[in-house]
C-alpha cells in the first residue's frame, strides 16, 4: 500500500514537471518531452504491476490439504453425459489402431524440429525450391514446427534399423500435429494432423504399398474400395505417387468420384543411406496424409477451424 | 500451368480410340495432377468470320455504319465504333444471341443482341476487338483476320482451333520436370503414356552434345558468365529491316491467351510463345540502349551476382534493391536486368527499337528461388527457371525466335558462351530390378520400348540394360528414377496390390496412456479440446510466463501465434472465457499435447526437449464454492486410476506452468520426489485479465511422470468391511488431523467427508469416513 501511494505521488510529480515544457526554449522541448514520457510510461507500468500484486494479496487462504471447502458439499465429477473426446483424437486413435492391427508400431511426431529432420535427411537439396512448397514456420534459432510428419522418418529408420538385421521389416506409423504458414478458411488450417507410414524390408515393392494402403482405407471405411494413383513429386520418395480412393458410398460418393487421400512412394535410396540402411539390400515405402479431412468427411463437417476452436457447443456433440 | 489440348494434339497424334475424357484421365494417372479442366468447347459459339463490305461514317460520331457479309446472300448491318474498321477487311462477328467470350466465366455473361444505335441505326451483333474475344487487353480496334486463313461465313473457332479443353496442371507435381513446362516436352510424355513413339520436334534436330555445343565467338559482342550461376548464355542480335506491324489475329495470340498470358507486341509475343513451346524463357533487350548504358562500343554482356546496395529499375517501373544472391545481366558491368525474373527499364524495347538482343540462357535455380522470394516475382519465366531448365537448347530457341520475327528483323550476330556441361547420364539396370521394386512382371521388350518412346536410349549390358537419359531429363540420376519412369508410363494402376506378412506391433505406451485418459475423462464428464501450439506475447504476459522461455516464430501469421507455448493451461484459460461467453454454465475442459518451454533445454539430438502435458480447467459461471477442491478431485482420480501415490506439497513459484496459479490456493504434486505438476486456483489478476467467473481452478501435469510410475494393478478386497463415521473438532488443518486419525485406526482406509465450521467459531468439525 505504501508503495502504491509513493508511485502515485511520483506520477503527480511527473505530471507537474511536464507542465513546465512551455517555459523551455522550443529547441529543447522535444528532448524534454521524450524524457518525461519515458518516466511516465515507466511509472504507469509500475502502478499497473502494483495494482495486480494488490489484487493477488487480497486472496483468502484455504486449507489446501483438505478435500472440500468449509461448510461446502464434497465436490463431485460432472456427469458422463457432459463428457466428450475430441473427434480428431478419436479418429486418429482409430487410424492408429487399424495400423497397429496390421502390425505397425506407433511413434508420435514432434512439434518442434530442425531443418535436418524436416528437409536435409529427406533428400531435399539445400535451398531447393521444393522446400518452399511446405510454407514452414521458423523460430529465431531456425527451428521448424514440422510441416509434415515425415520429419520423423529419419529417426524411425534409425530407431528400427535393428529389425532389418533380425530379418524383420520396419513397420511404423507416425501420427502427429503439423503446421503450415497459410491463411485459414473453412478448408485450410495452419495447424492440422497427419499420419505417416514407413515400411522397409528386403523384398518390399510398390504392389505391397498399394495393398497396405487399400487395406487400411477398406478397414477405415468398413467397405471394399476402388483405388487409383497419379504421379507426384516428393524429394524423399522415388517413384512418388498420390493415392486416391473412390468416395465411399456411405459418404454419398458416386462412381468415378475419387478423393486424394495421401502422398506415397518408394523411399529414396539417399534417405535410406542417411539412416544407415543399405539401399542395395533393403527397400522401403512411405506415405503420409491428413487426418482432419478424413474426420470432416466421416462426420459431414464443413469447417476445419472448428477443430481448434475449443467451442463446447461443437465439442460436446462428440460424446 | 495451363495446357491447351488442341495445341497438345499438334505434337502428338492421339488415337481415335482414346476420348478426351480418357486422355485426361491417363494424363492424371501417369503424368501429372490435373487440377481442373476449363471447357471452352462452346466459348466461341456463334462467332463468325465476316467481310466488311461497306463502311459509312455516321456524321458527328465516332461510329461507322457497316454492311457485313457472313457468307449468306444478304448483307447484315452492324454499327462499329472501332477506328480501324474498313471496307474489304475480314473481321470477327459476334452474332446476336451469342455470348461475348471474355465474359463467359463472369457471373452475368454478356449476351449480344440486336440494338438500335442513336435511335435510328439497327445494329446486329458486334464486330469484336481482341479484348472481347478474350485474347488480351487490346481495345484499340477490332481484330482483323488473315484472308489466307479464312473466308466469310466460317466459324472463328474452326479457324483457330478454339473448341478446346484447357487443362489446369498442378505445377508442384512437376517440380523435377523442367522439360514438361513446354508443350513439346509435355507432348512427349503424353505419347509415352499412350505407348506411342514421340516424333522428334525440329528444335531437337541436333543429335548429341558434342555436335551442338560449339562455342560461337563473335568480335561484335562479348559475353562473360560465371559458371556457378549461369551454365550457358546465347545472345542473338537482330537488326530491323522492315516494319513489323501486327496486323492479323494469329495462332500465337490464341495460344498465349489460352495459356494464361497476353499478346503484347510481336517481339514479346514471340519470346513468350517459344517459352510455352519449349520451356526455355527468352528475353529481348533494346540493342542501342544496352550499348549506351554500358558506355562501351559494343555489347559487353555479363552475368554475375549482384553487389550489396546495387539497385535496378525493372520493367514494371519498380526500383528494387538487389540482394547478393540475385543474378544480374550487366552491360559493361552495369546491371540492366534481374536474370530469370524481369528485364530492366533502361534496356526495354519500345516502338523506336531498331535492333534487339535476344537472350536465351540458363541460370542457377537456387539463386533464382531466392530472387523469387526476395522480390516477390512469380512470372511464367521464373516458374520455369526455378525448375532448372537444362542448357541444351538455348541457341535453337533463340534462333527460332529470330525466324518468327523475320518479317521485321534479320540476324546480324550469334554469340554462344557456356561453361561446364555434364556428359550423358548412363544407368545400368535390369528388368528384374525394375519388377522387384514395382511388384510387376513386365517383359524386357516392353520396358525397352516404353523408355525409348520418350527419348531414352537403351543398350544391352551384361547386367541388363544400359539406359542413356535424354539431355532434357535433368531429373534422371539413379536406378529408382528409371524404375519410376517404367512404373509411371505403364500405369501404376496396373500394379497388383498385395499384403506383406510381418511381425506384430509393439505398444506405444504414451499413446495408450492418452487413450485411457481420454476414456476416463469422458466418464468424468470432461471435454477434450485442442488448442494451437503457438500463443501470443500478450497471453504469456497475462499468465506471468517469461516470454524469453518461449521459442519465437519469426514468420508467424499474426501476433496471436508468435510463441511456442510453455504449457497448456494458458490456452485453456482463453477457451474458458470464450465458453463462459457462449454461455456454457459449467464445464471441465482438458488438452493433452506436447509443450516446449525453453528451459527444458535440448535433447541428445540437439533439438528442443519436449514434454507431454495434460492441462485441465474447471469453470462455472454461478458457483460460489471453492473450485480448488473440484480440480483436486479430478487430478486425484487420475492418480488413483493409474495407482500413483502422490504427495501434495506447498506451492512454490518456480516453474513455467505454475505461473498463473495462486500460491495460497494451489499445491504442487510430487511422485517419488519427482515433480508431476500443479493443481489449484488462479491468481485474481489472471482471472481479471481473462475476465473469468470466480469459480475457476485447474491443473497441469507431466504425463511422462505418470507413465513412469503407473501400473494397472487393481487391489481388490471383496471381504465385508466395518465402517465408521468420525468427526473431530479442531483448529488444525485437514492433513494434520488426518495424521491423528491414522494413528488411531492403523491399516484402515480413511476417506474425507465434510468440514463444518459454525459462525464465530475458531474450530472446525472435520468428518471422516473410516473403512476398517
Amino acid at each position: 500500500m505504501v508503495e502504491m501511494d509513493e508511485l502515485k505521488k511520483e506520477l503527480k510529480k511527473i505530471n507537474t514537471e511536464a507542465g513546465k515544457i512551455r517555459d523551455l526554449p522550443v529547441a529543447e522541448r522535444a528532448e524534454f518531452g521524450r524524457k518525461i514520457n519515458e518516466r511516465r510510461t515507466e511509472i504507469l507500468k509500475k502502478i499497473a504491476e502494483a495494482e495486480k500484486a494488490l489484487l493477488d494479496v487480497e486472496v483468502e487462504e484455504i486449507d489446501v490439504t483438505a478435500w472440500s471447502g468449509v461448510n461446502e458439499k464434497m465436490p463431485e465429477f460432472y456427469p458422463t453425459e457432459m463428457g466428450s473426446a475430441h473427434p480428431l483424437m478419436t479418429e486418429l486413435d482409430r487410424v492408429v489402431s487399424i495400423y497397429q492391427m496390421m502390425g505397425f508400431n506407433v511413434v508420435e511426431s514432434r512439434q518442434l524440429d530442425d531443418e535436418y529432420h524436416m528437409f536435409d535427411s529427406l533428400n531435399f537439396a539445400k535451398e531447393h525450391p521444393a522446400r518452399d512448397g511446405y510454407d514452414t514456420f521458423r523460430t529465431e534459432e531456425g527451428l521448424i514446427p514440422p510441416a509434415h510428419t515425415s520429419t520423423m522418418q529419419h529417426r524411425v529408420l534409425k530407431q528400427y534399423k535393428k529389425n532389418l538385421d533380425e530379418g524383420k521389416a520396419i513397420a511404423v506409423v507416425v501420427p502427429g500435429r503439423v503446421f503450415r504458414n497459410e491463411d485459414t478458411d473453412a478448408t485450410h488450417e495452419h495447424t492440422f494432423y497427419q499420419c505417416e507410414g514407413v515400411y522397409v524390408s528386403s523384398d518390399c515393392n510398390m504392389g505391397q504399398m498399394l495393398g497396405i494402403l487399400r487395406e487400411f482405407f477398406e478397414k477405415y471405411y468398413e467397405q471394399k474400395l476402388n483405388i487409383r494413383t497419379q504421379p507426384g513429386y516428393f524429394p524423399f520418395t522415388e517413384p512418388s505417387l498420390e493415392f486416391m480412393i473412390e468416395k465411399p458410398k456411405s459418404l454419398g460418393g458416386k462412381r468415378g468420384d475419387f478423393l486424394e487421400m495421401l502422398g506415397c512412394g518408394m523411399i529414396h535410396p539417399n534417405v535410406l543411406k542417411m539412416a544407415g540402411i543399405d539401399p542395395e539390400k533393403d527397400h522401403g515405402f512411405a506415405w503420409g496424409g491428413g487426418i482432419d479431412r478424413l474426420v470432416m468427411l466421416r462426420y459431414g463437417l464443413n469447417d476445419v477451424r472448428d477443430f481448434e476452436s475449443g467451442n463446447l457447443n461443437f465439442l460436446r456433440a462428440f460424446n | 500451368m495451363k495446357i491447351s489440348l488442341n495445341w497438345l494434339k499438334k505434337y502428338v497424334e492421339i488415337p481415335e480410340t482414346v476420348s478426351d475424357e480418357e486422355l485426361i484421365r491417363l494424363i492424371g494417372a501417369r503424368l501429372v495432377e490435373v487440377e481442373g479442366v476449363i471447357d471452352e468447347t462452346h466459348k466461341y459459339d456463334n462467332i463468325y468470320v465476316v467481310r466488311v463490305e461497306k463502311c459509312e461514317k455516321i456524321p458527328e460520331t465516332h461510329l461507322t455504319l457497316c454492311q457485313i457479309n457472313d457468307g449468306s446472300d444478304e448483307l447484315i448491318q452492324v454499327v462499329c465504333g472501332a477506328p480501324n474498321v474498313r471496307e474489304g477487311m475480314l473481321a470477327a462477328w459476334i452474332k446476336p444471341g451469342a455470348i461475348v467470350p471474355a465474359s463467359v466465366h463472369e457471373d452475368a455473361p454478356f449476351k449480344i443482341g440486336k440494338r438500335k444505335m442513336l435511335n435510328k441505326y439497327d445494329s446486329n451483333g458486334m464486330l469484336a476487338g481482341a479484348d472481347e474475344l478474350d485474347f488480351g487487353d487490346d481495345h484499340s480496334g477490332i481484330v482483323e483476320i488473315d484472308p489466307e486463313m479464312a473466308q466469310p461465313g466460317v466459324l472463328l473457332a474452326d479457324v483457330f482451333g478454339l473448341k478446346d479443353l484447357i487443362l489446369e496442371i498442378e505445377n508442384k507435381s512437376l517440380t523435377h520436370r523442367p522439360d514438361c513446362f513446354g508443350i513439346i516436352g509435355f507432348a512427349r510424355e503424353v505419347a509415352g503414356i499412350l505407348g506411342l513413339k514421340f516424333e522428334k520436334h525440329t528444335l531437337e534436330r541436333r543429335p548429341n552434345l558434342e555436335g551442338f555445343l560449339k562455342k560461337t565467338f563473335n568480335s561484335a559482342i562479348s559475353i562473360t558468365i560465371d559458371a556457378d550461376i549461369c551454365q550457358r548464355y546465347t545472345a542473338v542480335v537482330l537488326e530491323k529491316h522492315g516494319e513489323m506491324k501486327k496486323k492479323y489475329l494469329s495462332w500465337v495470340d490464341t495460344i498465349l491467351s489460352k495459356s494464361g498470358m497476353k499478346p503484347i507486341s510481336p517481339i514479346v509475343d514471340a519470346t513468350n510463345y517459344l517459352m510455352l513451346l519449349t520451356g526455355q524463357p527468352l528475353h529481348a533487350f533494346d540493342y542501342d540502349k544496352f550499348v549506351k548504358v554500358g558506355g562501351a562500343e559494343k555489347p559487353e554482356i555479363g552475368v554475375r551476382l549482384a553487389k550489396k546496395g546495387e539497385r535496378l529499375v525493372l520493367l514494371d517501373e519498380k526500383e528494387v534493391e538487389l540482394i547478393e544472391s540475385d543474378i544480374v545481366i550487366t552491360s559493361n558491368n552495369k546491371p540492366v536486368a534481374l536474370a530469370g525474373a524481369m528485364g530492366g527499364q533502361s534496356t526495354m524495347i519500345d516502338e523506336g527499337t531498331k535492333s534487339i538482343i535476344i537472350e536465351s540462357a540458363t541460370f542457377s535455380l537456387y539463386n533464382l528461388r531466392k530472387t523469387q522470394m526476395a522480390h516477390g516475382i512469380f512470372s511464367e519465366a521464373i516458374t520455369r527457371f526455378t525448375k532448372g531448365q537444362p542448357p541444351y537448347q538455348t541457341r535453337e530457341v533463340a534462333e527460332e525466335c529470330a525466324k518468327m520475327l523475320k518479317d521485321g528483323f534479320k540476324i546480324v550476330t550469334v554469340a554462344d558462351e557456356f561453361k561446364k556441361v555434364g556428359g550423358d547420364v548412363e544407368i545400368i539396370i535390369s528388368a528384374e530390378e525394375i519388377n522387384t521394386l514395382l511388384g510387376t512382371n513386365y517383359e524386357k521388350e516392353l520396358i525397352k520400348k516404353t523408355l525409348e518412346n520418350v527419348g531414352f536410349k537403351l543398350e544391352k549390358d551384361s547386367n541388363g540394360f544400359k539406359v542413356i537419359a535424354p539431355r532434357w531429363r535433368t531429373d534422371i540420376k539413379i536406378k529408382e528414377d528409371i524404375i519410376e519412369e517404367v512404373g509411371r508410363l505403364l500405369g501404376y494402376d496396373n500394379i497388383e496390390p498385395t499384403l506383406p506378412l510381418h511381425a506384430t506391433a509393439e505398444k506405444n505406451l504414451t499413446w495408450e496412456l492418452k487413450t485411457n485418459l481420454r476414456n476416463l475423462m469422458i466418464r468424468l464428464g470432461a471435454n477434450e479440446v485442442l488448442t494451437y501450439s503457438f500463443v501470443s506475447e500478450k497471453l504469456l504476459e497475462k499468465v506471468g510466463q517469461d516470454v524469453k522461455n518461449s521459442y519465437k516464430i519469426v514468420n508467424s501469421i499474426s501476433p496471436e501465434l508468435q510463441f511456442v507455448r510453455q504449457s497448456i493451461v494458458p490456452s485453456l484459460l482463453e477457451k474458458t472465457y470464450m465458453n463462459e461467453k457462449i454461455p456454457v454454465e459449467k464445464f471441465a475442459i482438458y488438452e493433452m499435447n506436447k509443450v516446449y518451454p525453453r528451459d527444458l533445454g535440448l535433447n541428445d539430438e540437439d533439438v528442443p526437449a519436449e514434454k507431454m502435458s495434460l492441462g485441465f480447467i474447471v469453470a462455472e459461471r454461478k458457483n460460489t464454492e471453492t473450485a480448488y477442491y473440484k480440480a483436486k478431485k479430478y487430478v486425484a482420480k487420475i492418480l488413483e486410476e493409474f495407482n500413483i501415490v502422490a504427495e501434495f506439497l506447498p506451492f512454490k513459484k518456480g516453474r513455467a506452468e505454475g505461473k498463473p496459479f495462486e500460491s495460497k490456493r494451489s499445491v504442487e504434486i510430487f511422485v517419488n520426489g519427482e515433480y508431476l505438476g500443479v493443481v489449484g486456483e488462479f491468481k485474481n489478476s489472471v482471472k481479471n485479465e481473462f475476465k473469468l467467473a470466480p469459480y475457476l481452478a485447474g491443473f497441469e501435469i507431466d504425463l511422462g511422470i505418470i507413465l513412469k510410475y503407473m501400473s494397472r494393478e487393481k487391489r481388490i478386497d471383496c471381504t465385508k468391511k466395518e465402517t465408521e463415521d468420525l468427526t473431530i473438532t479442531t483448529d488444525k488443518s485437514y492433513a494434520d488431523t488426518l495424521k491423528e486419525v491414522e494413528k488411531k485406526y492403523p491399516g484402515a482406509k480413511i476417506e474425507p467427508s465434510t468440514i463444518y465450521q459454525a459462525k464465530d467459531q475458531k474450530t472446525k468439525n472435520i468428518s471422516f469416513h473410516i473403512i476398517k
